[in-house]
């Protein structure tokens, strides 16, 4: 038996130094560790953003004490001014979408548990996983930078729609040395990723262990492997949109400045540009980049539903096809998000079809889990609620994407909060409950320590209550006409919605408060938790075979596991229980799902 | 023998072997994966140069003469011959040979950087610059600068790597296969320019 | 789900040591094709048809860099599909946006207004 497959790149010793040890470290543990890390300090930040910028929109005249701290511009009075706040909405937005959603479940969680899912002893190249590590890290202190430097971050929005983004300082304080950092920030994010993406779809395909063939990798493995190759070539598409806006702003040409723009009334410069070549540009990495957030979330949904399920999901194959054809879709629907960008209107029948469609694959995931979980004696601990949360926010906020695919409908509800309730839902939050999930059923082997339970349950509890309030009302005001990305609401009309409002930023600042249940939790039980066993969830899967916990540098000491199992043996008579571990040689009936 | 084979004797039923699909090395995979990459970087920026040459109605068109284009084109073209048959000595254990075509190569990516660069510096003698031409459409220099400017930042960069391995070949750092993951780069770049010469050069020449 | 492997033992084919007349004959090819596009910049026709010929010339080019120059016809025949559908679907998907390149300088079309068109 010819074994090339696990013995093809040179590995690694143990590490040596403190440095190799704990920072510029090779092992994708620490890689993942930091990434992890990296994901919770801007949580942190992000969230403390959403509060100031809920506290403005519900009380418009409240002087927030310090808050002149955060930007260059100041903020006179301690008021926010409205260009402050479109500032702290851009930041939180770039910080959500790129240095959580993208990093914590997919970065974070693939890079500690894809190769030992898998049963290898790294990634094939640990030098590129390192610098993954540090550049996606210097594109984060580039976008924080932005904070002090020159006239306060960009205020642009996240998608940085053009022309505005790439004009400079005329369109507002930010937009010159803001957008720049901004656009360097997302460079730097694009090569990290690229890096990371091509060591997770090297390792998935060569690094497998004996044993372990293509569809006996769990779930999380194969949400990890699709979320890669979609990672690769929207983060290509990105990066280069980003050096010609970098261009734009710092060589003086104008790929996305149109001629003859007036703003704050000069005549601009810049002539024969196009405005929605950079939305095509943006959003054609911009929908995959969606999926990359939603997809690791279900594949850590799955494996962590399954694991208390006690039995595997109705079709293991069906699930894995269904995340591949949302990958394959989301390419083909990102002009949903440009409806009203003035695109081609026959360009808006030809995405919102696939836009349609892309929701079949979605509805086979979770009626999976649904059927699934349907008599299933379902053990209650806070990862698998967590999973449960992470359900009904998909399909909570998945049901208003099927008005939105609809451009005759999306025309009327995109500049609203219907739109922000939207992907709040069924992208931000689900993916966060995705993240929970995973740090919950997880954290025993990262740190060889439980997480208190009852703390756990008590943050679900809020966090999950929490959410519905904060998110279903915007829905309401959304389609009763309330504009978003306004930073007050003075017409007559909008003056309605302000008690709901208010009612609103209670919400979010009582969410956001829970979440500091979740940061106690984290770093007590890192430090003083109840010590954890080797597989305390009782999981099949390989990262819970591991010889000590958490795993020495090598994952699994001298030898390396050889599987003979799919990978949920569930319900069945083993030795150890109602489950048999992935690499347990044991015989037993295999317990096939009945696709 | 392993530890399968050890711990139970025969091969236990529902062993499979972990080989990659498509029986192809780590590395090679990598660079693969980097290429398809790279032509979603490339092919985002013609898009882009198409699109605004499309929607520019005075869009310059100022080369006079293919000569230069040409002659670059061959070089490239025939640098990827001597890779090939760099490669192929590898494969068949011939080093020195090996070494001498991969510097061949190498010289010819430097030769084809100098004449891109004379022709640059040609155009910016006639003024034009990112901003500025004196044709029409100034975008015509800012995308035609920099759709050239990241070949050519390929072009520089495959130099190097060509250097680097041929060397390390050379003294038994690298084998063949290094050898080869360089190739399939190098490849890459003259597949690049086989897009970038008619939508850039041919389509621009003064009529 | 089965437990036959899912990888076949492969016997590497004889790669990278073709012969070099047919390393050769590829270089020719290509060389003439690129010749090829050179005649087609100085032909008499609308520039849209010079791009289309020139386009279908590339690709052919490209083809046969991929396949020859980079062994993919040499690989096997689920590598030469992976790479050649996905990096063709993503290419392919990125060309949603064209119809838009028309409509941006000075806002044309829609700035001139149409022969006969009545403004409401």
């Amino acid at each position: 038996m010819h074994d090339t497959s696990s013995h093809a790149v040179a590995h690694h010793g143990p590490p040596a130094s403190f440095i190799r040890k704990h920072i510029f470290s090779l092992d994708h543990k620490v890689i993942g560790k930091q990434y992890f890390g990296l994901a919770f300090v801007a949580v942190l930040v992000g969230i403390f953003l959403s509060w100031l910028m809920r506290l403005h929109l519900g009380w418009t005249n409240l002087a927030i004490p310090g808050l002149h701290l955060l930007s260059s511009n100041g903020a006179p009075g301690n008021l926010m001014t409205p260009e402050y706040y479109l500032q702290l909405m851009t930041m939180h937005a770039t910080i959500m979408v790129f240095f959580v959603l993208t990093t914590a479940p997919f970065a974070a969680f693939g890079n500690y548990f894809l190769p030992i899912q898998v049963g290898a002893e790294d990634m094939p190249f640990p030098r590129f996983n390192m610098m993954s590590f540090w550049i996606t890290f210097l594109g984060f202190i580039a976008l924080m930078s932005s904070f002090f430097v020159g006239d306060g971050p960009t205020l642009g929005g996240w998608t940085q729609y053009a022309p505005l983004s790439a004009i400079g300082q005329a369109a507002g304080p930010g937009e010159g040395t803001g957008v720049v950092l901004w656009a360097i920030s997302i460079t730097l994010f694009c090569i990290g990723q690229l890096l990371g993406s091509l060591n997770f779809i090297t390792t998935t395909l060569d690094m497998r262990t004996r044993g372990m063939s293509l569809m006996r990798m769990p779930l999380s493995v194969w949400a990890w492997f699709i979320t890669s190759v979609m990672g690769l070539t929207a983060f290509a598409v990105l990066m280069p949109a980003c050096i010609l806006l970098i261009l734009d702003h710092v060589a003086g040409t104008s790929f996305f400045v149109p001629s003859n723009l007036v703003i704050n009334d000069q005549l601009l410069p810049h002539s024969g540009g196009s405005t929605l070549l950079w939305q095509h540009l943006f959003w054609f990495f911009g929908h995959p980049e969606v999926y990359i957030a939603i997809v690791p979330g279900m594949g850590i949904v799955s494996h962590v539903l399954i694991t208390s399920m006690r039995r595997p999901l109705l079709s293991h194959r069906v699930m894995i096809y269904s995340m591949g054809a949302l990958a394959v879709l989301s390419y083909m629907v990102y002009g949903h998000h440009m409806f009203v960008s003035g695109m081609n209107p026959v360009s808006s029948i030809a995405f919102s079809f696939p836009t349609l469609i892309i929701t079949i694959p979605a509805t086979i995931i979770v009626l999976l889990w649904l059927g699934s979980l349907y008599g299933s004696r379902l053990r209650i601990n806070t990862a698998s609620l967590f999973a449960l949360g992470f359900i009904s926010m998909f399909i909570s906020g998945g049901v208003s994407g099927f008005f939105l695919a609809q451009p005759s409908i999306d025309i009327l509800l995109h500049g609203t909060y219907f739109v922000v309730g939207h992907f709040h839902m069924v992208m931000g939050v689900a993916a966060m409950f995705g993240i929970f999930a995973g740090t919950f059923f997880w954290f025993p082997k990262m740190f060889g320590r439980m997480m208190n339970e009852t703390l756990g349950r008590i943050h679900f509890w809020l966090t999950f209550v929490g959410t519905y309030t904060i998110f279903m009302p915007f829905h309401y005001i959304g389609l009763a006409g309330n504009i978003r990305r306004y930073q007050a609401f003075t017409p007559d009309y909008m003056q309605q919605f302000i008690p709901v409002h208010k009612f609103i930023t209670v919400a979010a600042l009582l969410t956001g408060a829970a979440q500091l249940i979740f940061v106690y939790n984290l770093i007590h039980s890192r430090f003083w938790g109840k010590p954890a066993p080797d597989n305390p969830w009782e999981a099949t899967s390989l990262e819970w075979s591991t010889p000590s916990t958490p795993p020495p540098w090598n994952n699994f000491g001298d030898k390396m596991p050889v599987v003979y199992h799919d990978p949920y043996q569930y319900g069945v008579e083993g030795s150890t229980g109602d489950y048999v571990m992935q690499n347990s040689p044991e015989r037993i009936e295999t317990v096939r799902d009945e696709a | 023998m392993s530890q399968a084979d050890l711990t139970m004797g025969t091969h236990p039923p529902g062993l499979t072997t972990g080989l990659p699909p498509f029986s192809v090395s780590a590395k090679k995979m990598a660079i693969w994966l980097f290429i398809i990459a790279d032509a979603a970087t490339f092919a985002a920026c013609l898009v882009a140069y198409g699109f605004l040459r499309n929607g520019s109605p005075n869009w310059p068109r100022p080369f006079h003469s293919v000569m230069n284009v040409s002659l670059m084109t061959f070089i490239l073209l025939t640098s990827s011959l001597t890779m090939l048959l760099g490669i192929r000595a590898a494969k068949i254990g011939d080093k020195a040979g090996a070494f001498r075509w991969t510097m061949i190569t190498a010289v010819a990516g430097i030769l084809f950087a100098l004449l891109h660069i004379r022709e640059w510096m040609a155009l910016i003698g006639e003024g034009m610059t990112m901003f500025h031409n004196p044709w029409g459409a100034p975008l015509f220099g800012a995308s035609f600068f920099s759709i050239t400017g990241l070949h050519l930042l390929h072009v520089t960069g495959g130099v190097i790597a060509l250097v680097v391995v041929g060397f390390r070949y050379m003294r038994g750092r690298y084998n063949a296969d290094d050898l080869e993951v360089t190739g399939l780069y190098w490849h890459f770049v003259d597949l690049v320019w086989m897009f970038v010469v008619p939508f850039v050069y041919l389509l621009n020449l003064a009529q | 789900m089965v437990d036959a492997p899912d990888v076949q033992k492969h016997e590497p084919p004889s790669r990278y040591t073709d012969p070099i007349t047919r390393y050769l004959l590829i270089y020719f090819c290509i060389l003439a094709l690129a010749a090829l596009q050179f005649v087609i910049a100085y032909s008499h026709v609308d520039t849209s048809a010079k791009f289309e010929r020139m386009l279908l010339i590339a690709i052919a080019e490209a083809g046969l860099a991929l396949l020859f120059f980079m062994h993919l016809w040499a690989e096997k025949r689920g590598f030469l599909l992976f790479v050649v559908v996905f990096t063709g679907f993503v290419l392919v998907a990125m060309q949603y946006g064209w119809t838009d390149s028309y409509r941006m300088e000075l806002g044309a079309p829609y700035t001139q207004p149409k022969v006969g068109v009545v403004p409401q």
